[in-house]
């Protein structure tokens, strides 16, 4: 396969790690928008996932763990032509970037971001993540994790997230599709894809998934808040992907910023007479 | 010496001490004359005990005095308190003293504050009395009070309270001293504002167009300035979750191409440490104001302190070149500002601006001279002037005589950029190539020696030679300058030096003034002399040691000449 987005980078992955399906769907979905590579910027933050964006041919920024989104935001509210996609892993966006994916979600940038979700610390060779299951036992946690897992997509809907799906590794397809239409989401788009993890995580592989997903059936109405979190809920004997939650009405966040917009910050100018207005209401003069 | 009065006016929060030293300040300034105004607050909405002290001389004025003249008690009860630090000569005003101890002072002089607010119109008016009374002590004209309060207040509330400056002014008739009556000269306009709102300002005027922070006293003003006074220049806010997503959002915006910059503490200033250094490594410009209070910990959260040099100097993991200035003026917290966004993007490197609680509060009339308009240089490159490789790739971090690497921004047609936290090539992808490695860290290595051959030479004052010389860094410079004029006075041949540039160190320079002085001594807000230290690393001097004060409050001139002197 050769794309638009193709890169000669180095493959760091493990032989079937969920990361090559969800570089793919990545690409896939970057060409169905239609548009130029110096408008799309991939922003991530540390981990196998943070990896992505140095395999697409876009502008890309690669920051510190857990901190994706406090750049992709500003980013945005830099320069709204531009595409802001987030991609990177689950420690990074729930775990050490927790607060950053609340507040985010609160403010409502148009950004959609990738979460791919192994429920394991893959980069760092296998610690168990805010995803994992309880009771499953990983590096440094090896009695098994006591805390409760994350739930994302309840999270998401519970702070009013305009735009909630789930994707699956393993369907390439699929998982493109939501992504199109997250990028297309005016807002903040989540889509937490479900990404095995070959090395680490010996309970939520391939086959575990293939039996317990299934496909959102096609009168779910995504405009159902409460059903959506029903859904979101599911957890083990069923998961459901596809779109769970969508909400259109909601303005996004450059849209009701006062000073967000053209021409973007880079461009605009500095002009002496303005500053010296702007000093001169600090001149004390009498009446 | 001329004329020097130093008013002292106090109380607890909520009661208006900030609106009448304020509006004290501008009298003067109304009268032709100049002023320097300190805030000493509690970390507290309401009550406590503040203090808001303006001293008013003929000449601009740049450091408090510790002993009031003047001291207009909003609050009774805090008398005792204050009272050691009223002048032998001076006054206080305050409500009748019914049952506080310590009021039977003969300085003491009661006066009806709330009885005539309420003849005003409310009690609440009581600050307002005060600066009735205050003013005739100082002889200012009833219409120019008049005057000034229309230009703070309006409508009904505006006649209320000049009702209440005009009973006090009338009560005081024949019952205040005479000897604090301001001499006549005349008014200029000038600048009026704090240490804080000139930085902010220096930035916006500097080209900044981002700005994100959590509020965190005391940089918070700087933030309150930024998201005022950038709107109508482009400049883009928003405050943030937390510091981390601040400084995280401010490399994000530099990224896409906007002049960005932070402001907050130092509890903040330890959150943004992972970001400082990613800057330093993406070559992001962005400046970080660090407004310093006293720690550890939450510290004095409204107090000052200078403990945070070798923390600002050293924060960041890593290697990597970085610029700290440290303005010890108003005027220079808004030229600093200008110059650190100047700078950090000329060299893509993170520059702190270090100020303190006592900078950020001081309030001056400064000269409109001092506050240029000044040009904005965009490094931003398109185009052809872009460095690309054989296949016409971006080389972000381009290797390049003096480490600078020309920045194009995200949206640039023809090219992607592409910026990472791992060490990268030139292309901006990661690596763990060791020879690329060595060749990024001196890359690095030479912007940060091309940026210290532009470092602002630190500034001298007195004698090119003498007995003793004394250092200082940001906040201290107007107060070293006047215990320098102290010394000289009684006879000691003493210079100053203020550094408004702490790195790179202008170790060579430094190092030369030190060899002309008998002996050298530092003066610094802190325990244990990190300026002095900084000196040893540097140029491999030793002072003779470091006058520190650590309790929260600023220095004043009076008492670092007499430190001088003990140690001669």
């Amino acid at each position: 396969m050769s794309g638009i987005f193709d890169t000669d980078a180095e493959n760091a992955w493990c032989p079937g790690c969920g990361n090559v399906s969800i570089l793919n769907a990545v690409k896939k979905a970057l060409e169905r928008t239609g548009k130029p590579r110096h408008e799309i910027v991939l922003v991530s933050g540390i981990g196998q996932a943070a990896k992505l964006p140095h395999r697409v041919d876009v502008n890309v920024f690669n920051g510190l763990h857990g901190r994706a989104l406090p750049a992709a935001l500003a980013i945005r509210m830099a320069n709204p032509s531009l595409t802001v996609v987030v991609t990177s892993g689950d420690g990074d966006i729930y775990g050490e970037g927790g607060n950053h994916f609340v507040h985010n979600i609160r403010r409502n940038p148009d950004i959609a971001v990738f979460v791919h979700d192994n429920q394991v610390y893959g980069l760092t060779k296998g610690q168990p993540s805010p995803t994992s299951d309880p009771g499953w036992a990983g590096s440094l946690q090896r009695s098994g994790v006591i805390a409760g897992p994350f739930p994302p997509l309840a999270a998401a809907i519970a702070l009013g997230c305009g735009f909630v799906a789930r994707g699956l590794a393993a369907d390439v397809e699929f998982t493109a599709d939501l992504m199109v239409r997250a990028i297309a989401h005016k807002g903040f788009a989540l889509v937490d894809i479900l990404q095995p993890c070959v090395t680490f995580n010996k309970k939520n592989t391939y086959e575990w998934y293939g039996k317990m997903v299934y496909k959102l059936p096609a009168d779910h109405d995504t405009a159902d808040r409460m059903r959506a979190f029903e859904r979101a809920l599911e957890w083990g004997e069923r998961i459901p992907i596809g779109v769970l939650y969508r909400r259109e009405d909601r303005p996004c966040f450059e849209e009701l910023h006062p000073c967000v917009g053209d021409p973007p910050l880079h461009a605009r100018e500095t002009p002496a007479e303005a500053v010296r207005d702007l000093l001169r209401k600090r001149l004390f003069t009498l009446p | 010496m001329g004329f020097d009065v130093n008013i002292r006016v106090t109380g607890g929060a909520g009661q208006g001490v900030h609106t009448a030293g304020g509006l004290l300040s501008r009298l003067a300034v109304a009268a032709g004359h100049h002023f320097h105004a300190t805030q000493d607050y509690m970390s507290r909405i309401r009550g406590g005990r503040n203090a808001y002290s303006v001293r008013v001389r003929e000449v601009p004025v740049r450091a408090g005095r510790e002993a009031a003249d003047i001291l207009l008690a909003l609050d009774a009860a805090h008398v005792p308190h204050f009272l050691p630090s009223v002048s032998p000569t001076g006054f206080v005003l305050c409500d009748p003293p019914a049952a506080v101890p310590g009021t039977a002072d003969r300085r003491v002089i009661a006066a009806p504050l709330r009885e005539l607010a309420v003849a005003a119109g409310s009690p609440i008016l009581g600050n307002m009395v005060g600066t009735g009374i205050v003013a005739r002590a100082l002889g200012i004209p009833a219409e120019t009070v008049d005057r000034v309060l229309a230009l703070e207040f309006k409508g009904d509330f505006l006649e209320k309270n000049r009702k209440a400056a005009r009973l006090g002014a009338e009560w005081a008739e024949g019952r205040v001293p005479e000897a604090y009556r301001l001499p006549e000269a005349a008014f200029h306009p000038r600048m009026i504002l704090s240490g804080n709102e000139a930085l902010a300002l220096g930035a916006v005027a500097g080209g900044c167009k981002f700005a994100a922070g959590y509020p965190m006293t005391p940089g918070s003003s700087i933030l309150l300035g930024l998201s005022v006074d950038g709107p109508p220049l482009g400049l883009v806010f928003e405050q943030a979750e937390d510091e981390i997503a601040a400084l995280n959002m401010a490399i994000g915006a530099s990224y896409a191409g906007a002049r960005a910059m932070v402001a907050t503490s130092g509890g903040g200033f330890a959150l943004m440490a992972e970001a400082l250094s990613l800057a330093g490594m993406l070559e992001t410009p962005v400046v970080a104001a660090l407004a310093m209070r006293p720690g550890p910990a939450t510290g004095m959260p409204t107090r000052t302190g200078q403990e945070d040099l070798a923390f600002a100097l050293s924060a960041g993991h890593g290697e990597f070149p970085r610029l700290v200035l440290s303005p010890g003026s108003v005027e220079e917290a808004y030229a600093l500002a200008h110059h650190a966004m100047e700078m950090s993007e000329a060299y893509q490197v993170p520059c702190i601006l270090l100020t303190d609680q006592y900078l950020a509060d001081t309030v001056v009339d400064a000269d409109p001279g001092d506050f240029p308009a000044l040009p904005v240089n965009r490094r931003i490159v398109r185009g052809n002037d872009v460095p690309r490789d054989a296949r016409g790739r971006y080389l972000r971090y381009a290797l390049t005589g003096d480490g600078v690497s020309p920045m194009a921004v995200p949206g640039e047609p023809g090219i992607t950029v592409v910026v990472d936290s791992d060490e990268h090539t030139e292309d901006g992808h990661l690596t763990e190539d060791h020879a690329v490695r060595i060749a990024m860290v001196e890359k690095r290595t030479r912007k940060g020696e091309a940026l210290a051959m532009q470092t602002l030479p630190p500034l001298l004052a007195g004698p090119p030679d003498g007995e003793v010389l004394l250092i200082g860094f940001g906040s201290t410079k107007g107060v070293i300058a006047e215990a320098r004029e102290i010394l000289s006075a009684e006879g000691v041949a003493a210079a100053a030096v203020h550094l408004r540039q702490v790195a790179p160190f202008p170790a060579r320079t430094v190092s030369e003034i030190l060899d002309r002085y008998r002996t050298a001594f530092t003066v610094e807000n802190n325990r244990t002399g990190q300026l002095a230290r900084l000196i040893r690393a540097e140029t491999g001097r030793e002072v003779a040691g470091a006058i520190g004060r650590f309790d929260g409050l600023p220095f004043t001139p009076g008492e670092v000449s007499e430190r001088v002197k003990e140690r001669l």
